[in-house]
């Protein structure tokens, strides 16, 4: 779109509005109100609702504005009583067939169907015939459906298309018995529930809330997505102390996801309220005793005593502290201080096994934001599986090719779903990503090829695109890649710099703050989690950590436990790192805390509290400082999260400046500033990694299959454990003997499929 | 898949394939195979596949919609989307011989509601309906292009045109 | 069931009652694809598409746009490939001319298509027929194997470096599909909705790219057009309505069929009442669709003594449309308001359910008229079917939503007794 501008008169005033421009943004940019339902912004024009009607002139009809793109000298008219008289019988007409059942409907309250008819006013109704019936159905655990609410605006059937490249959901039938729906009436898809948030009225609802409360009743906190590297930014509804929902809706909040979301963040958070929750601090007095609930006094009293001796018997550094890539800035930040400056042990670190630290030391040039990708010309993807990990990162790359043209590069030893979308799919042989990087850096095709198992082509074809790429090239990779070859890529912008082109980075770290724990400088310690669990016992006696170990950690070095002398662990649950611990501290969740997250477009976004913590439990960082102040340290924050923030923004040349009064807008998201390294030689880096390269043997055989859809998705964690939805699509998403719906009716795990052996106890 | 997409998404995995796959013998599978060389673009020879698998299967039924989601790369939602758009596809079994009677403006006129009530008498069944044995079924649909040879209806594809009672028991006759 | 040629010598039906007409041989020997010979040897694609202008054709379809016009609309020098799409869905109640074209002169078809392809420079081309007709398919089929076997259809037609082929395509039952963007998404292998105009066909059409569709009439005139040249042809009609076209003849006449009229034919009494050879059972003429159900119904009294001449100019002026030229007589049994009913029923059952007009528009006004038909008619009723056809013409996304008032419109303007009997009470 060029920006060289033209006029437009609008009911008699004129305007200058760039080339290109769309009238129905026109309009409303300017203020003047216009109803629609079908248009959506970035979604495939659908021009079927006609609720958008304006006259311009020299035309014979009305036209409707959401299909009309602005022409130099156009005299549009939106308001005169044609206008009215068209958009009311659209309104009229979609309230025909309708069941006019607000007071039992989910989405009275929020409905953009309901509130037309309200601005619109004294609609006498006409329709006495008998309205069509469809009934209510389940469509799966997680999406209700209401098909007689139905206008039809198939923004639903857009966004499982464009955004998750799904097509899950369709319309079926035709005319008037057109339905939205699936064939044999059961929904499989990863169940993101985006259909029920673009739904103008209360046709598809989410099914784990029906008639749980009103929307009026809630409060609305807007906050960050707890789940992936994303960030995505969500209204968390709350109803006196309980989470009830989490949603995207552009009413509430509008973050870099618009109103998208996965099926975690939108239905994960039932953790946040569950009877498993840990009430009260917990202390194991004799090793092989039990946890016994204890005050807060007492808990943290006694993990001073115990670490004091620790440091006096085995030193400072035999004393491990471990944060999190999943809990704030703030709570890593406090952790940092209190390892390097309070103990002052070389060993801390996070439980991230994909450490970025090697990427950021030598970064050439800016992370791509997500709004970048959505618009970038090239997208080189090597590793990784956005779609079920990093959601948002996988739609926009999916929109960038589908309706921005861009060519997607994809580098994979599995052939993952996004290969759809690909100009160029890249399949190589497992574990061969380091030679693929090579390949890329313009290391000699001929010796990397067998490695790699493609053909010397394939990697011309490659480097050709990378050289003639104008605009946005992005470069994405997973967690294969080693610390040599994330140099290579962290030097991209350096290396691959050219007139017209500009080279962006979007790493794809796990966890919703993997950025936030490096940088608040945890990564940087002499040892990671699973090198302490190794040395538990000799150079390793304690351990303070907030969360639990990974799992896969933990499998290789139970037995360390044991020879631990001392093991304090932050938690929301009991899980297998509480098994061991000497001391539980129940910790609050994101929903309970204030906060800041760090995503994978390095932007620093707000987490808010939403109810107060739950039982007993305290945010992370209080419960640090707490500790510390009994070793005789006051971090002096007293009780503000704000004030640790300032001291992040004063410690952490990244973030100077900040402050949460300029993180309040969602919508302007602030992006760290990450120090650029100059151009580094890299011939080094390329030798050790072309030797490993050289030690891997030809290329064995690949992976042939596409992995279904959810296999990541829907794995049982910590807390998706806690969401009964998630166990039956683990499960499968076996379709229930009954999809009717009853008024309070939800569809979870039930003992059938208990005894069935489907699902576990 | 939104019909204003400009730029067509070949799929290359359906996600949701049925458990049970249709299969065809080799004939039919080269018949398949005619229609497939005749499009750049594989979706184009959706209609004339499912008429197809509905010759050889009765009607779409799930391992035939299977078998043609597999075949075309295609989601079953695609599958489905279309099949329940247009009036000649069935996803649900219909009889033997369907009896199609023309019922718009020139045939209705002409005496179609004589013939329908003629037929749906022979057989006991309203329009609609199928008969227990499941050999016939009749719809009304509407204009088939033989309003000059009204009153008319078609089964299966054949046209049976001018008709009138006598005519209507000689054709019911003639079928098995 | 007549089918033949009244007031000009027949030009599209020259064939269509010889023996073995739709054969190869019998084509030949009656002058087919001489006109293709001139072209491909003679004749530039600018030649053939100013010729087509000169003719002063007009599409059959039903929209009467000019063939010629729409044919220089596609650009010359676009690198995608570019597609003639022969619409063959014949659908529109009343109309059945296509059906006996392709089943009587299937040749004469090709023929004009491989014109058009060789005017556009498209190297496939398709046909897309009707499901209901599969019969025409496989003479289609048939056809065109004869054609290429032949040496006028494929690789190098007729020793020339031309080459095109032609696919048979089959709908499935959905009258929207007629609609020329339905057409096309229904051929990509979509749901049968139409697009958004602009971008035309002839701009982005099959697959996004540059796409002629036409009507089976419409490229069956063009063999002869290219034989006689473009004003000959023209000078068979009129000056804005060129050649001859061909009537669906459906209802209370003494002999329906297929009419091959020269444009401009007068008149519209005499043509009922003589070469329709009058009203069944002598009784009276009350009503006549000429177009096709979408067109507006005429009196008789607007037709009687009226001399109404039958072009695109003279029925607009007698308050109708030529529209497909399916024209349905009806005699004095006839009650309007039962037979406004039915064509209602049919776009109810056609609409695709897109917009929001048409879809629920339709939905409710065959309610309302079922209401009425089973007693329970109010006297605002009228009132309420006019105001809904007023709100569905020219909001909805594509025509159908026009052709769903326009018959309901005119039936209340011209007969407003038959609804007003239902009513009182
Ligand atoms: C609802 C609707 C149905 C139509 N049905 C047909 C049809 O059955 N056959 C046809 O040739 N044109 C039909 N048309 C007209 C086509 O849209 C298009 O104008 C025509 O195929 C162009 O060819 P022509 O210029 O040769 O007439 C229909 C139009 C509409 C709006
Ligand atoms: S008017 Fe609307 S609903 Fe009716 S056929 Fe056209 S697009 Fe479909
Ligand atoms: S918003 Fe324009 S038609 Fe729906």
């Amino acid at each position: 779109m060029s920006a060289e501008p033209i006029k437009v008169t609008i009911n008699n005033r004129e305007f200058e509005v760039p080339k290109g421009a769309r009238l129905i943004d026109v309009c409303r940019d300017k203020g003047f109100d216009i109803p629609s339902f079908c248009y959506y912004a970035d979604l495939a024009l659908q021009a079927s609702c006609r609720m958008c009607l304006v006259r311009i002139d020299k035309m014979p009809k009305l036209q409707t504005s959401c299909t009309v793109i602005c022409t130099d000298g156009m005299v549009v008219t939106t308001e005169s009583d044609e206008i009215e008289k068209a958009q009311r019988s659209m309104l009229e007409f979609l309230l025909a067939n309708h069941p006019l059942d607000c007071p039992v409907c989910d989405r009275g309250g929020e409905c953009e169907l309901q509130e037309m008819t309200f601005d619109w006013g004294n609609l006498e109704e006409r329709f006495t015939e008998e309205k069509n019936y469809h009934p209510e159905r389940f469509l799966s655990p997680i999406v209700a459906n209401d098909p007689q609410r139905c206008i039809l605006c198939k923004r639903c059937t857009r966004v499982c298309d464009e955004w998750m490249g799904e097509d899950a959901i369709e319309a079926g039938g035709r005319g008037a018995h057109t339905v939205i729906g699936t064939y044999g009436g059961w929904l499989d898809c990863s169940q993101c529930g985006n259909c029920i948030e673009v739904c103008p009225t209360g046709t598809l609802l989410d099914g784990t809330y029906r008639h749980q409360a009103r929307p009026w009743e809630l409060a609305q906190t807007i906050s960050t997505c707890t789940f992936c590297s994303d960030g995505c930014q969500a209204s968390i509804g709350s109803r006196s102390g309980e989470v009830m929902r989490v949603v995207a809706r552009d009413r509430y909040v509008n973050g870099i996801n618009g109103e998208f979301l996965c099926i975690k963040g939108r239905f994960g958070h039932p953790f946040v309220n569950h009877e498993k929750r840990l009430r009260t601090p917990l202390i194991r007095y004799r090793k092989d005793g039990e946890l016994i609930p204890a005050t807060w006094d007492d808990a943290i009293r006694h993990v001073a005593q115990r670490l004091d001796a620790i440091d006096a018997d085995h030193g400072s550094n035999s004393i491990g502290v471990i944060g999190s890539p999943r809990i704030t800035n703030e709570a890593n930040f406090v952790l940092h201080k209190f390892a390097t400056e309070l103990v002052g042990t070389e060993n801390f670190t996070a439980t991230d096994a994909f450490s970025l630290s090697a990427f950021f030391a030598n970064l050439g040039g800016q992370l791509a934001t997500h709004r970048d990708i959505r618009y970038a010309s090239t997208i080189v993807l090597i590793g990784g599986e956005p779609e079920e990990l990093q959601p948002l990162t996988g739609k926009q790359i999916r929109q960038a090719v589908r309706n921005g043209g861009a060519k997607l590069i994809v580098i994979n030893a599995v052939p993952i779903r996004l290969v759809e979308q690909a100009a160029q799919f890249i399949h190589i042989a497992p574990g061969s990503e380091d030679a693929a990087v090579l390949a890329i850096a313009g290391e000699d095709g001929d010796g990397l090829a067998p490695k790699l198992g493609v053909e010397l082509s394939a990697l011309l074809t490659l480097r050709q695109t990378l050289a003639e790429s104008q605009g946005d090239l992005i470069f994405m990779f997973g967690s294969e890649l080693s610390a040599e070859a994330q140099i290579v890529m962290a030097q991209m912008p350096q290396t691959m710099a050219a007139e017209g082109r500009r080279v962006l980075l979007h790493p794809l770290p796990l966890y919703n703050n993997s950025i936030g724990a490096h940088d608040m400088g945890l990564m940087a310690g002499a040892m990671n989690a699973r090198k302490m669990l190794a040395a538990a016992g000799q150079a390793i006696r304690a351990i303070y950590i907030a969360g639990s170990f990974l799992r896969e950690d933990l499998r290789d070095h139970a037995e360390s436990f044991s020879k631990l002398d001392f093991l304090v662990v932050q938690e929301l649950f009991e899980t297998e790192t509480t098994a061991f611990a000497d001391v539980v501290l129940p910790a609050a969740s994101f929903a309970e805390v204030d906060g800041t997250f760090t995503n994978n477009d390095g932007l620093v976004q707000r987490v808010r509290q939403s109810i107060p913590p739950v039982h007993q439990s305290k945010a992370d960082w209080m419960i640090t400082a707490q500790l510390a102040a009994e070793l005789g340290v006051d971090f002096g924050y007293q009780l503000s999260s704000s004030a640790v923030f300032s001291a992040i923004a004063a410690d952490v040349p990244a973030y100077s400046g900040l402050r949460y009064p300029l993180l309040r807008d969602e919508s302007s998201p602030i992006q760290v500033k990450h120090p650029i390294s100059d151009r580094r030689d890299l011939t080094p880096i390329l030798r050790a990694i072309r030797e490993r390269v050289e030690g891997l043997l030809e290329a064995g055989p690949k992976i042939p299959d596409t992995p279904g859809v959810g296999h990541e998705l829907f794995k049982i964690g910590t807390l998706t454990d806690k969401v009964p939805q998630f166990h039956l699509l683990a499960a499968g998403n076996p379709r229930p003997d009954s999809v009717s719906i009853s008024p309070l009716y939800q569809i979870t795990v039930d003992a059938k499929l208990r005894l069935e052996g489907v699902l576990p106890d | 898949m939104s019909a204003q997409l400009t730029n067509i998404q070949p799929r290359s995995q359906p996600v949701d394939i049925g458990k049970e796959v249709a299969s065809f013998s080799p004939e039919v599978e080269a018949e398949i195979d005619s229609h497939l060389e005749k499009y750049p673009v594989m979706r184009s020879a959706i209609l004339p596949l499912m008429f197809i698998v509905q010759r050889e299967r009765g009607y779409l039924d799930p391992p035939g919609v299977a078998y043609l989601a597999k075949r075309l790369s295609l989601r079953i939602t695609d599958i489905w989307e279309v099949a329940t758009f247009y009036s000649m596809l069935h996803i649900e079994p219909v009889g033997k011989h369907h009896i199609q009677i023309c019922k718009t403006l020139s045939c209705k006129i002409m005496g179609e509601p004589r013939i329908t009530e003629h037929v749906c008498n022979r057989l006991g069944i309203n329009p609609g309906e199928t008969t227990p044995d499941g050999k016939f079924t009749v719809s009304l649909v509407e204009c088939l292009g033989s309003c000059g040879t009204a009153p008319m209806f078609q089964i299966g594809f054949d046209y049976y045109e001018d008709l009138t009672t006598a005519k209507v028991d000689q054709i019911l006759d003639s079928l098995t | 069931m007549f089918i033949g040629a009244i007031g000009c010598e027949p030009l599209q039906l020259r064939r269509v009652l010889l023996d073995n007409s739709r054969t190869l041989a019998v084509y030949r020997q009656n002058g087919g694809y001489e006109a293709l010979r001139t072209v491909l040897t003679t004749r530039s694609p600018d030649d053939v598409i100013n010729e087509v202008k000169k003719s002063a054709l007009r599409g059959r379809g039903g929209a009467g746009f000019p063939t010629g016009m729409k044919w220089s609309f596609v650009p010359k020098d676009s690198p995608k490939p570019k597609y003639v799409v022969c619409n063959a869905d014949e659908s529109e109640p009343g109309t059945f001319k296509d059906r006996y074209l392709m089943e009587r002169d299937p040749h004469l078809l090709i023929e004009g298509m491989l014109i058009a392809a060789y005017a556009l420079g498209a190297k496939t081309n398709y046909i897309y027929t009707r499901g209901e007709y599969r019969y025409l398919i496989d003479i289609m089929d048939e056809a065109l194997a004869e054609a290429r076997a032949g040496g006028f259809l494929g690789k190098n037609i007729l020793g020339t470096d031309f080459s095109s082929e032609i696919y048979t395509h089959t709908g499935a039952g959905a009258y929207i599909c007629g609609e020329e963007t339905a057409l096309l998404s229904s051929l990509e292998g979509m749901r049968g909705h139409p697009r958004m105009k602009p971008p035309f066909p002839a701009i982005s059409g099959l697959y996004a790219c540059p796409t002629v569709v036409n009507n089976v009439e419409t490229l069956t005139a063009v063999p002869d057009i290219i034989k006689m040249g473009g004003e000959a042809y023209q000078k068979l009609g009129t000056e804005k309505s060129g050649g001859t076209k061909l009537w669906s003849v459906s209802g209370h006449v003494n002999r329906p069929g297929v009419y091959e009229l020269p444009m401009g034919y007068d008149d519209m009494e005499k043509f009922i009442m003589m070469d329709c050879q009058g009203i069944r059972d002598n009784k009276n003429l009350k009503a006549v669709i000429p177009g096709g159900s979408s067109v507006y119904i005429m009196r008789a009294d607007d037709i009687i003594g009226k001399d109404v001449r039958m072009d695109y100019e003279g029925i607009v002026a007698a308050g109708s449309m030529v529209g497909s030229g399916g024209f349905i007589v009806m005699d004095e049994t006839v009650d309007v308001f039962e037979s406004t009913k039915n064509l209602t029923e049919f776009y109810k059952h056609e609409s695709c359910g897109w917009c929001t007009p048409c879809r629920e528009g339709t939905d409710w006004l065959v309610k309302v008229f079922q209401r009425v038909a089973n007693g329970g008619g109010r006297p605002e009723d009228v009132q309420l079917l006019l105001d809904l056809c007023d709100n569905i013409e020219g909001k909805s996304f594509c025509p159908l939503g026009d052709a769903a008032a326009w018959p309901i419109q005119s039936a209340i303007k011209r007969f407003p007794e038959d609804f007003r009997k239902h009513l009182v009470n």
